[in-house]
């Protein structure tokens, strides 16, 4: 008798182990289909960014480094955010995904603070449509990194509770990183509406 | 045979599939005993104090049963569990993707709009798209949960090689799927033979091991335990495989019999049958034809469009036939089908759209029974219309609806009312969340929402609901309260408001959590049906002669002696009720909430005259009942019967 019951609960805690390493994958599916949100919204915004100084350009002349700090942060940005989608959540993609996105905004925050200086580019049509379309852009990225980062908790809180503590570790599970942009005081004022 | 009918037999046929199941599960359960009892022997195991010296032994048979019975069971129940908590989980596990909403490439967006049209045109919300990218071949599934938990996905091949009406032939033989509740079944099944299934999968496990500790073991020279172990592994693998074949067997004889069902129901929806056979006879042409290369392939081969996998006898498989299905639909088809390669189509070339455009002087009177079976058999007229509601919304809008954040504006500024000072305290209860942007962006669409059709409304939220789909728990709750926040605004609840709210909120929640226990007492269905029944009579009418007129014909729709409804004073309808009664409802059986709808259509009715605000009632109410109605048609806005309808049938 006494072995039947050991077989039954050896079984249980089979289906239970599998449960949780299912649960465990739900999870991570659900926080990568998040982040996947956020690399839509991304790419648009670097398509955008190039549109933009090339339109501004012609009007800030004089204003040659600030236009080739924006594209240089916009391909160091591209750039890290390719390695981020490849691994979402993966601690050092994430976190240089995070540097290069605060120093694009930097970057586009001088670029605008710069723009205020010139009328004739304030009043711009093409200008004015392309700061309209990023600054929904980045309400859009702001959004869904709101909710990958709702995700990337609810999933880091999942592998820690106690039966699943016990494999997750084993089975490959590493916690994921918050997207956090730092917000820096130059980043704080992107004034991308001319209105 | 309509759309009641047809979810009664779904139900009946579960039934019928347990019995199979229990049986197929017996002799997987005697199969084992067996092996167990060879195994006993071959040990000669004396860790037992009662070893069986015959082989027939009750007391061990039983607890070998009760032992694999939990197995199987146990087993079942969880994947059921697992393949039911997200209708995804089935499309990601076979490498599929979610179709990006903001797609530039021509073709998936044209897959996105041939699927948004058939929901709008069935009314069902659009389910998730996926594409499986790493497959050439011509195939298509779906997946239902229920109306709000669905998915639809295709290969690389069907989103390329068909053109635009073989692909909507397709995707309407998908839709029948969802409709008469065959996705559902298909994710029972689905879990059901995998618990049979993991049977084979522990023996093949055991194999595996033996074979990487085979050397340690043998140098221990325990013979005797090491090809006990060789025997439980392959017997074990034996038994699965005996128990997966009979599963098979069951899943192909349930799945065949549906397959030219929803073959006639694609052509029924879309009146062409010309699309449909077009795709199949693709699949016939196409040397890869249908199958499928995902290593899980045979796990959903039931769900598939055409069969999924080769297979040996005709006996095994999930679909009738190729050329079968392609005479059914095209009786000149003399079965020569040329092989070879098959260009991607041109996508210029094709001109977008079944039919031409609805009809406007179109007069269909609003009966009863006309509305009741449209559900589930929707016809080409819905998908036209479906198209010409679609072709109104502005093309901005249509194409950002696909994404949380807009979409989510997008539902909270369709609460926003006519009247600007309401509208400012709406906007400023908006404000007092605390999220600007988010303001911002409800006026900025309702700006653009303003030149949408008035019918359109509804629709608009059945395209947002995918995008509200991926919005994490945190804000789907905050949307929730958002919701709230706006309708409470004007501090009454409008007609227009309460379904809104009644549709996304269900849908919603489907998706995010565990339904919620109902709040308050339970109701009995005659009360519920009272109910209901009394608010759309007031809703309809203000003279208490109508009213009465109206409840009076709703009553008349149902059969006789069922159950006695009463008119309710006006005051004892209010929404929370409401609420109740419909939650109460969609628990009865399909067949008599078939006839609850056609007395809800008759109380509104009755009047002569149905307006777009009590046509969306109706449909929320529909919904509510877990029956998608078909928008209704222009000419059912404007000329409804004006007396009360009588029975046909």
């Amino acid at each position: 008798m006494m072995g039947w019951i050991v077989l039954a609960v050896l079984l249980l805690a089979v289906v239970l182990l599998v449960s949780a390493y299912n649960r465990l994958v739900e999870l991570r599916n659900r926080y990568k289909n998040a982040y996947s949100q956020i690399d839509v919204q991304l790419k648009r915004r670097y398509d955008l960014v190039p549109n933009l100084v090339e339109t501004a350009k012609g009007y800030l002349k004089h204003e040659r480094q600030t236009l080739e700090a924006v594209i240089l942060a916009r391909n160091q940005a591209s750039l890290a955010a390719q390695r981020a989608a490849a691994t979402p959540g993966e601690a050092t993609a994430m976190r240089d995904l995070a540097g290069a996105e605060a120093a694009l905004g930097g970057a586009l925050g001088r670029m605008f603070a710069l723009a205020e200086a010139y009328p004739d580019l304030k009043s711009n049509t093409t200008m004015n449509q392309l700061s309209e379309e990023l600054s929904s852009t980045e309400n859009k990225v702001a959004f869904a990194r709101q909710a990958y980062n709702d995700a990337v908790m609810s999933y880091n809180t999942g592998r820690e509770i106690f039966p699943v503590s016990i494999i997750a570790g084993a089975t490959g599970f590493v916690e994921a990183r918050l997207f956090e942009i730092e917000r820096t005081v130059e980043r704080e004022p992107v004034k991308v509406s001319f209105a | 045979m309509d759309f009641f009918e047809a979810q009664e037999r779904a139900k009946r046929r579960t039934g019928w599939l347990v019995v199979l199941f229990s049986l197929a599960v017996c002799g997987t359960v005697m199969a084992v005993y067996a092996v167990a009892m060879g195994a006993l022997h071959l040990l000669g195991l004396r860790l037992l104090t009662n070893l069986p010296t015959q082989f027939w032994d009750p007391n061990l048979f039983w607890r070998i049963a009760a032992n694999t019975l939990i197995l199987i069971v146990g087993v079942s129940i969880y994947k059921t569990r697992a393949v039911s908590a997200s209708a995804d989980a089935i499309a990601l596990g076979l490498g599929g993707r979610l179709l990006d909403p903001n797609t530039v490439d021509p073709h998936e967006r044209r897959l996105l709009d041939v699927v948004e049209e058939m929901s709008i045109a069935s009314g069902l919300p659009v389910p998730a798209v996926h594409l499986l990218p790493q497959e050439p071949g011509i195939n298509a599934f779906a997946v239902g949960l229920d109306a709000s938990r669905s998915a639809i996905a295709v290969t690389d091949g069907c989103l390329r090689l068909l053109s635009r009406d073989e692909l909507q032939g397709v995707v309407a033989h998908e839709f029948s799927h969802l409709l008469n509740g065959d996705a559902r079944m298909n994710v029972r099944l689905l879990g059901l033979v995998h618990g049979i299934l993991v049977i084979g999968l522990i023996g093949s496990a055991i194999l595996r091991s033996f074979g990487r500790s085979s050397d340690g073991s043998r140098r221990k020279g325990n013979v005797g335990g090491l090809s006990a172990v060789i025997f439980v592994g392959v017997s074990l693998y034996v038994i699965g495989s005996i128990g997966v074949f009979f599963a098979r067997l069951i899943k192909a004889a349930v799945s065949r019999q549906r397959e030219l069902l929803a073959d006639a129901a694609g052509v029924q929806f879309t009146r062409n049958p010309a699309g449909l056979a077009g795709a199949l006879k693709k699949i016939g042409r196409l040397s890869r034809g249908s199958r499928l290369l995902a290593p899980r392939a045979e796990e959903a081969s039931h769900f598939y469009f055409s069969e999924g996998m080769a297979r040996f006898t005709a006996l095994m498989s999930t679909h009738p036939p190729l050329p079968e299905r392609i005479r059914l639909l095209d009786p000149q088809f003399a079965g020569e089908l040329p092989e070879g390669q098959l260009e991607a189509v041109a996508l210029e070339d094709e001109i977008p759209g079944v039919a031409a455009a609805v009809p406007v002087a179109q007069r269909l009177s609003l009966r009863p029974t006309v509305a009741v079976a449209s559900i589930g058999a929707l016809g080409d007229q819905h998908i036209a219309y479906a198209q010409s509601l679609l072709a109104q919304i502005p093309q901005r809008l249509r194409d950002s609806i696909r994404e949380p954040w807009v979409a989510r504006a997008v539902v909270l500024a369709l609460l926003l009312d006519g009247k600007p000072e309401i509208r400012t305290a709406q906007l400023k209860a908006l404000l007092a969340i605390g999220d600007a942007k988010l303001a911002e962006e409800v006026s900025r669409v309702a700006g653009a929402l303003r030149t949408c059709p008035v019918e359109a409304r509804l629709p608009v939220v059945d395209l947002a609901l995918p995008a509200l789909r991926r919005l994490s728990r945190a804000q789907c709750g905050d949307l929730r309260a958002a919701v709230g926040r706006l309708i409470r605004a004007d501090s009454r609840i409008g007609l227009f408001e309460y379904t809104l709210q009644r549709v996304l909120l269900r849908h919603l929640a489907a998706h995010f959590g565990p339904r919620r226990p109902p709040g308050g007492p339970q109701v009995e269905v005659r009360e519920a049906s009272s109910l209901l029944l009394s608010m759309l009579a007031y809703a309809g009418a203000t003279d208490p002669g109508e009213v009465a007129r109206a409840f009076e014909a709703a009553r008349a729709e149902l059969s006789p002696g069922r159950f006695q409804l009463t008119l309710l004073p006006r005051s004892d309808c209010d929404l929370h009720a409401l609420d109740r009664a419909l939650d109460r409802l969609v628990e009865t059986a399909p067949r008599l909430r078939g006839e609850i709808l056609g007395a809800c259509v008759a109380a509104v009715a009755t009047d002569g005259k149905v307006t777009i605000a009590e046509g969306e009632m109706l449909r929320a109410i529909s919904d509510s009942l877990g029956c998608p109605m078909p928008p209704l048609l222009p000419g059912e806005h404007v000329q409804a019967m004006a007396r009360p309808a009588t029975r046909t049938g």
